[in-house]
């Protein structure tokens, strides 16, 4: 992974129409955008989608990234957002995936898991928790965002994260009950 | 059987970063770089239509050509002629369902029935107004909306309503309204009303 330095001379490049130091930056970045959208959306493909939409509008929106946050946390942002308009979108698909999140954890087996089916009901139970709730725990528990960041994220401040944080963990210590 | 634990907060943690995310297609990490980077510099264009997309598009396009063809091929009875259906707000209002936002008009002339559609979804919500014109030798009837341009019985006219409801139409050698029927032009029969609230 480049260092914040080199990080800022390929943004700078990039901004000058650089076209290889674009896609160093994808290639630093592409796996965390893809595990912030699938834990989003639950779904491998529109994972792929989502993640090469969220360089596209990095790309658009370059001019305005001024190095306040990590250039990961404004990635981060905007994967987030894109996932969070695609379940708004796609709602009618979010009700079948909840669905099917609340069957496998009725149906889920308690102790002696494989770790696949570990990640299966843990996905389950967080595609269960309404969007912005999953987006504000997404981004704390697994990109190691601060409240603070996080707020900058979803657009909302601190107060609120903390709370959709916490609401969130609370669903998903009764819904996960048992597993270890 | 012993009743499953509630996870306390590390135990949530430790569960958490347990999962795993699978993994994408095989070569999607060596091909999104480039491809990101040469989208990023092509003019965008909309996104091809899903699969889902296609199969909206097939059924409206199934159930626009069901409600043509019931309106073409059914001998209808001669109290229940196509014109008596352009009155009625049903089939506007399953015309409107297929197309919202684009559907300018019905109109049945000698011609047939033809239906006419904004490209873009622009037409703004109004009651639908229905008007029939008969020169004497033909007759002309169409559905619309206020503010918009048909072409009827040969000229462009523009199907205006009032604020009481009243209908205006207005064209080359044309000017005329429901409620003070007054006509320019050659000798026409024109009936119009709202299919909300009638005004003749």
């Amino acid at each position: 992974m480049a260092d914040e330095h080199e990080e800022s001379e390929r943004i700078a490049r990039c901004r000058n129409g650089d076209h290889a130091a674009f896609e160093l930056l994808v290639q630093a970045h592409q796996r965390m955008v893809f595990s912030i959208i699938y834990r989003m959306t639950g779904s491998v493909s529109d994972a792929e989608d989502l993640t090469q939409e969220t360089f596209l509008r990095a790309h658009q929106q370059l001019e305005s990234f001024r190095g306040e946050s990590k250039f990961s946390t404004w990635l981060g942002r905007i994967a987030v957002n894109l996932s969070l308009n695609w379940r708004a979108r796609e709602g009618r698909r979010g009700e079948i995936h909840a669905r099917w999140a609340q069957d496998a954890i009725v149906d889920g087996g308690a102790a002696g898991e494989l770790p696949d089916e570990l990640s299966r009901r843990v996905q389950a139970a967080l595609q269960r928790l309404p969007g912005v709730q999953r987006a504000a725990l997404i981004l704390t528990a697994y990109e190691n965002q601060s409240h603070a960041e996080a707020a900058r994220a979803l657009n909302c401040n601190e107060a609120t994260i903390s709370w959709r944080v916490f609401a969130a963990r609370q669903k998903l210590k009764r819904w996960l009950k048992g597993v270890s | 059987m012993a009743e499953r634990r509630v996870v306390n907060n590390s135990e949530l943690d430790a569960i958490l970063r347990k999962v795993r995310v699978p993994e994408p297609a095989p070569d999607f990490w060596e091909t999104l770089p480039r491809l990101a980077a040469n989208r990023s510099t092509a003019p965008r264009v909309p996104c091809h239509r899903t699969t889902s997309s296609w199969l909206k598009w097939a059924w409206a396009a199934g159930a626009f050509a069901a409600v043509v063809a019931a309106i073409v091929v059914i001998p209808w009875p001669s109290h229940e002629r196509p014109s008596d259906l352009l009155a009625s707000a049903k089939l506007v209002d399953e015309m409107l369902a297929l197309f919202p936002s684009r559907l300018r008009a019905i109109v049945e002339d000698e011609k047939g029935m033809r239906v006419m559609l904004s490209d873009q979804r622009d037409v703004p919500a109004s009651p639908p107004l229905y008007v029939r014109i008969c020169d004497g030798h033909e007759c002309a009837s169409l559905v619309t909306f206020s503010g918009q341009e048909v072409q009827m019985a040969g000229r462009n006219l523009t199907v205006l309503s009032d604020t009481r409801g009243g209908i205006i139409l207005e064209g080359k050698d044309l000017l005329w309204s429901s409620a003070q029927s007054f006509l320019t032009g050659k000798h026409l029969t024109i009936v119009a009303k709202s299919l909300d609230t009638t005004s003749m």
